[in-house]
């Protein structure tokens, strides 16, 4: 036996049964309130359609609301709880909701927004309070979640006689198959229904198709029919709130497959009737399930309503149980029944029930007219099939109505979908329509949809399927209208007065049973699904415990405080230190791309907006992207290695989209070039090294002097290969070294003693901030923006005269060069700090001008300054603006300036 | 609950493997001639799409129509490409990762979009693919084992990834 737990009291189980099988076995028939009226409920179902028993389970982090009962495996110490009431379950002050039907009825919500605001202000704070079931967990999942691969020949979804035979020929004629089945078993309608094909020919056939090298997965639901046959298939490893065995609670496979068999058989309807949703009011099948499965007798005294022959079959198996089958209501004409050992009732349909909030008492009938009825504490209940058609209508695929069994059936797919079994073939069926009062005839017993809700909308205009839908909330929620949608449906075309199949259909979407969110995260649900890139030197600058800062993907030092400094106090001493002596950075990150070939210049003439093919080989310079409509949309450096060899570099920010638009260029625009690009970022770490003694610090670790500014020599540091290129970010006097990223190590340790040796220290990403701030150097995604032209950012004297570059021919359109434009400017704070982002405006209310794109300060004197997109920016040098951020509560009174606060005439980067 | 079906072989050891010299080759014109420049040269092929050819000392890899991925001693490929190819290295920025043993099919499912099970995938085949959102190339190189080419950045990450999925491999 088995020990669980429902709402703190203790009770067992026995192997293999759901908690649903449990609870009937240890005679609980109350198990949850429904959601809106908080009616007494009971175990309608025995499989994922259950809309009435819905439990919490697990505790902590593993905890599971609103899961159903049919619908998890009872393990060993499973705590689960009812939902959906106060204080207790049996006496819950939340059913005097029920007292409020009137008025809680179809789109009551909605109506709640009629009349003055202030009233929903009153009404929003109850029906937050009241609304939803259980409680998600506030503790983070301690589980981790799978998603894995599968390719097959055929995927057949669900393992009852259809599968398992159409599974078993697929394999045998040598294709690669893959079997899977919601339930813990196969075959589960087997058992319940045991015909020649029994437990010994599951097991045998099952055998057969692992020898054949099949896949089987149980407890695997096909959640998810996509495009191109994919099917995604939620795997349940443990149990809900169950602790997983080796970590993985559940799996999500993608399923690519050259075909699909859908074997997922029907799903029983139930009545709609007065209190047709009471504890004791069941599915015949799941009735029968229950006594042939789990040996689990639901009721003594029970009547039968159904409109077809299999109910019978629930009557047989009840009787061999020890039950009474005091009537079966069947709403056929004699002769229907007449051959039955049982009392047969025909022209016979059910009106309502009595009974308590745990179990049923009486079932009254219509019966050739004449109301009648019995004393009974269980009423099973059949109403028809419906095939389960989800995944064929996920797959784009259309239904035919099938009259005789008053279903859809599955019809044509573009997709390679095959429906067969039970869910192709549903039993013939009896339309009956309802007779009962409407007002308690409930269709979706999970949202407390009555028959008198749909009329309800039917007659404030709701006509389409789809409106109705949403108003009443028919066929929302975990079951989504599983056992609702065709009661609905046929209320409606009744209202219509036309045919089930025009009164419309409701779309199924994925997932066809709920999928926890952790699933879909995958591995990544612990971190928000961010990887983390680590430069080749992580190790190196972790030892040093800098503030690090995510960019992108990566993970950078943004400084290296020491002595308890603060970022801002680490960030300027670092600023400082390449101003007055020398500093060197990690600057591994930049896009790289190595340019080779007889066409390498004409190729990177088409990407570059500068000239390249004019560069001397040693020589280097900076340039520019645009995009086709002339936007700048990246910059970098190029250096000519060889006469037909380049490098390329650009933003750390836009690495990947200049390595798309290099292979776009590559693959459409030129493949008639003699070039290969090969894109280097990671091939290449980076080290900068910037400051006033950057010449002594390379010349005293490459022997010799070092290039001049915008030029590149190869060299050796440390015994290792690096290419030295002479280039700032700075303003100061610079070098970018490159060395293969497997040997960075030595080259930044013989760096940074050398450094050290010339008073100087590591800095970041922040420092580097200030420093390219104070030079007015230009960054991707803040002066870059994607609205700026050449001419904005005063960068249109280094455009190719010869033009061929991407963007040339954007740059002639008038707009472009229309005044009034955002141009690049300088902001000098004469009063306040300058925030980043804030607005340019000339007066408090005024509409802006610009606005800030960076904001840092002068490095040794500490004055605020800025960067910023003005209107006519150019023009307005001297101007006095407000620079305002209402958001950070800050302003400033600014001066427009050139955007070069240091070394403007570059100075600085010649010896 | 032990699902039932194929056996699945957990069998898997993750090996990072020493940093070695690779490079891209790219053939921009005169294919044919070059791949006769090459046997000529070397005893070997160049590979089809999705295949790789040499020895120890010289592999080359195929990846993609016009580019091979060259492990090992390169320094004679620029004199057979001549004016139609170039070569470029990129070892420092690729890590390798041998999966070995009966599981690493398996392995490289989890978080995979690539039919690593298929029996056609076997050694001296060749893919470019994702795992677990990264870009990797894989290389089978034996019956039991498959060396992956991970971006040295995102390698860290990997191979803790597959480190982890190793231990719940079953089902």
């Amino acid at each position: 036996m088995i020990n669980f737990t429902f709402d703190g009291k203790a009770y067992q189980a026995r192997e293999g049964d759901t908690l649903a099988a449990a609870l009937l076995r240890n005679g609980i028939g109350l198990v949850g309130r429904s959601f809106k009226y908080h009616r007494p409920r009971g175990i309608m179902t025995a499989g994922v359609e259950e809309p009435n028993a819905l439990v919490t389970l697990g505790e902590g982090g593993r905890t599971e609301p609103n899961t159903r009962a049919t619908d998890v495996f009872v393990y060993e110490g499973l705590v689960t709880k009812s939902q959906n009431r106060w204080p207790n379950l049996s006496f819950d002050l939340g059913a005097l909701l029920g007292l409020a039907a009137p008025i809680l009825s179809a789109g009551f919500y909605y109506k709640t927004f009629f009349g003055p605001a202030k009233r929903w202000m009153l009404y929003e704070y109850f029906i937050r309070k009241a609304a939803g079931l259980g409680n998600a967990p506030t503790q983070s999942d301690p589980d981790r979640f799978s998603q894995r691969a599968a390719f097959c020949d055929m995927l057949v979804v669900g393992a009852g006689p259809a599968g398992l035979s159409a599974a078993l020929e697929a394999a045998e004629a040598g294709k690669r198959i893959i079997l899977v089945e919601q339930d813990s078993i196969l075959g589960p309608s087997l058992i319940r229904d045991p015909q020649t094909q029994g437990a010994q020919w599951i097991e045998a056939t099952a055998a057969r198709i692992v020898a054949l090298g099949g896949r089987i997965l149980i407890r695997t639901t096909a959640s998810g029919y996509w495009e191109h046959d994919l099917v995604t298939l939620t795997q349940r490893i443990a149990e809900p709130g169950q602790v997983p065995v080796d970590g993985v609670a559940q799996r999500l496979w993608h399923v690519r497959t050259g075909q699909v068999i859908l074997a997922t058989g029907s799903i029983e309807r139930p009545m709609a009737f007065a209190d047709n949703d009471r504890p004791g009011v069941m599915l015949s099948q799941a009735v029968r399930t229950y006594v042939q499965r789990f040996g689990v007798v639901p009721g003594k005294r029970v009547v039968i309503a159904t409109n077809n022959d299999d109910a019978y079959q629930t009557a047989h198996a009840l009787k061999a149980a020890g039950a009474q089958i005091v009537a079966i209501l069947d709403a056929r004409p004699a002769p229907a029944g007449s051959g039955s050992v049982f009392p047969v009732h025909n022209n016979a349909v059910p009106l309502s029930t009595k009974g308590a909030r745990h179990c049923l008492k009486s079932v009254s009938a219509l019966v050739d007219g004449s109301p009648k009825s019995w004393n009974t504490d269980l009423l099973a209940v059949s109403g028809g099939f419906t095939p389960v058609v989800h995944l064929h209508m996920q797959a784009g695929g259309t239904l035919d109505w099938n009259d005789a069994a008053q279903a859809f059936v599955s019809a044509i797919s573009r997709q390679n979908v095959t429906t067969i079994g039970g869910a192709a073939n549903p039993e013939q069926v009896f339309n009956v329509t309802p007779i009962s009062k409407p007002k308690k005839s409930f269709v979706d017993f999970q949202n407390d949809v009555t028959l008198a809700d749909i009329d309800l909308a039917w007659a404030e205009g709701y006509r389409s399927v789809e409106h109705l839908k949403r108003y009443t909330t028919l066929g929302m929620a975990t079951d989504q209208g599983k056992l609702s949608n065709m009661a609905a449906l046929g209320r409606l075309a009744e209202k219509q007065n036309v045919a089930i199949p025009e009164a419309g259909l409701t779309t199924f979407r994925p997932p066809y049973t709920p999928v926890t969110m952790g699933l879909l995260a995958g591995t990544g649900a612990k971190d928000g699904g961010a990887h983390v890139r680590r430069l080749a030197l992580y190790d190196v600058h972790a030892a040093k415990n800098p503030i690090w800062q995510p960019l992108g993907y990566w993970f950078r030092p943004r400084a290296y405080p020491v002595g308890g400094e603060t970022l801002a106090q680490a960030a300027l001493r670092e600023a400082r230190a390449v101003r007055n002596t020398v500093g060197m950075t990690d600057v591994s990150t930049l896009a790289k791309f190595e340019v080779s070939g007889p066409d390498a210049a004409a190729f990177l003439e088409i990407i570059c907006a500068t000239t390249v093919s004019k560069l001397a080989v040693g020589r280097g310079r900076y340039t520019f992207m645009l995009r086709e409509d002339g936007m700048v949309f990246d910059d970098g450096t190029v250096w000519r290695l060889a006469e037909n060899r380049f490098l390329l570099t650009s933003s750390t920010g836009g690495a990947d989209k200049m390595a798309a638009l290099i292979s776009y260029v590559r693959q459409y625009l030129a493949p008639h070039l003699r070039v290969s690009a090969v894109n280097v970022q990671e091939h290449y770490a980076g080290i900068a090294v910037a400051g006033t003694n950057a010449k002594a610090v390379l010349t005293g670790l490459i022997g010799e002097e070092p290039p001049r500014h915008m030029s590149t020599v190869p060299a050796m540091i440390a015994g290792v290969p690096v290419l030295i290129l002479a280039a700032s970010y700075s303003g100061e006097r610079a070098f970018e070294v490159y060395v293969e990223g497997t040997h960075a190590a030595p080259v930044w340790a013989a760096l940074e003693g050398a450094v050290t040796a010339q008073s100087g220290c590591l800095y970041g990403l922040e420092a580097m901030e200030f420093l390219r701030i104070e030079k007015g150097h230009l960054v991707v995604g803040g002066e870059v923006d994607g609205r700026m032209t050449p001419h904005d950012l005063a960068l249109d004297k280094m455009l190719n005269k010869a033009g061929g570059y991407i963007g040339a021919s954007g740059l002639h359109r008038p707009a472009l060069s229309a005044p009034g434009r955002r141009q690049l400017v300088g902001l000098e704070a004469i009063e306040g700090i300058i925030a980043e982002g804030a607005m340019l405006i000339t007066r408090t209310g005024a509409s802006p001008h610009g606005h800030v794109s960076a904001a840092g300060l002068r490095i040794i004197e500490g004055s605020s300054i800025a960067l910023g997109q003005l209107e006519g920016g150019f023009a307005r040098m001297g101007e006095e603006l407000i620079a305002s951020s209402p958001t950070r509560q800050m302003q400033a009174r600014v001066c427009v300036v050139a955007p070069h606060f240091y070394d403007a005439a570059g100075d600085r980067y010649r010896d | 609950m032990t699902p039932q079906g194929i056996v699945t072989v957990t069998d898997v050891t993750i090996t990072p493997l020493p940093a070695a010299p690779l490079h891209a080759l790219e053939i921009w014109s005169n294919a044919p001639a070059v791949a006769k420049r090459y046997e000529a040269a070397t005893g070997f092929a160049l590979p089809p799409t999705g295949r790789s050819c040499g020895s120890d000392a010289l592999r080359l890899i195929r990846y993609e129509p016009t580019v091979w991925l060259v492990e090992g001693d390169a320094s004679a490929l620029p004199t057979i490409l001549g004016e139609d190819g170039a070569i470029t290295a990129i070892g420092g920025g690729i890590v390798r990762v041998r999966i070995s043993g009966k599981g690493w099919r398996t392995l490289l499912m989890e978080g995979g979009v690539f039919d690593a099970e298929n029996p056609a995938f076997t050694p001296g085949s060749s893919a470019a693919t994702i795992i677990e959102h990264v870009a990797v190339r894989l290389h089978v190189v034996s019956d039991d084992a498959c060396d992956v080419y991970s971006p040295a950045s995102f390698s860290t990450g990997l191979v803790h990834f597959w480190e982890v999925a190793e231990g719940s491999l079953v089902g």
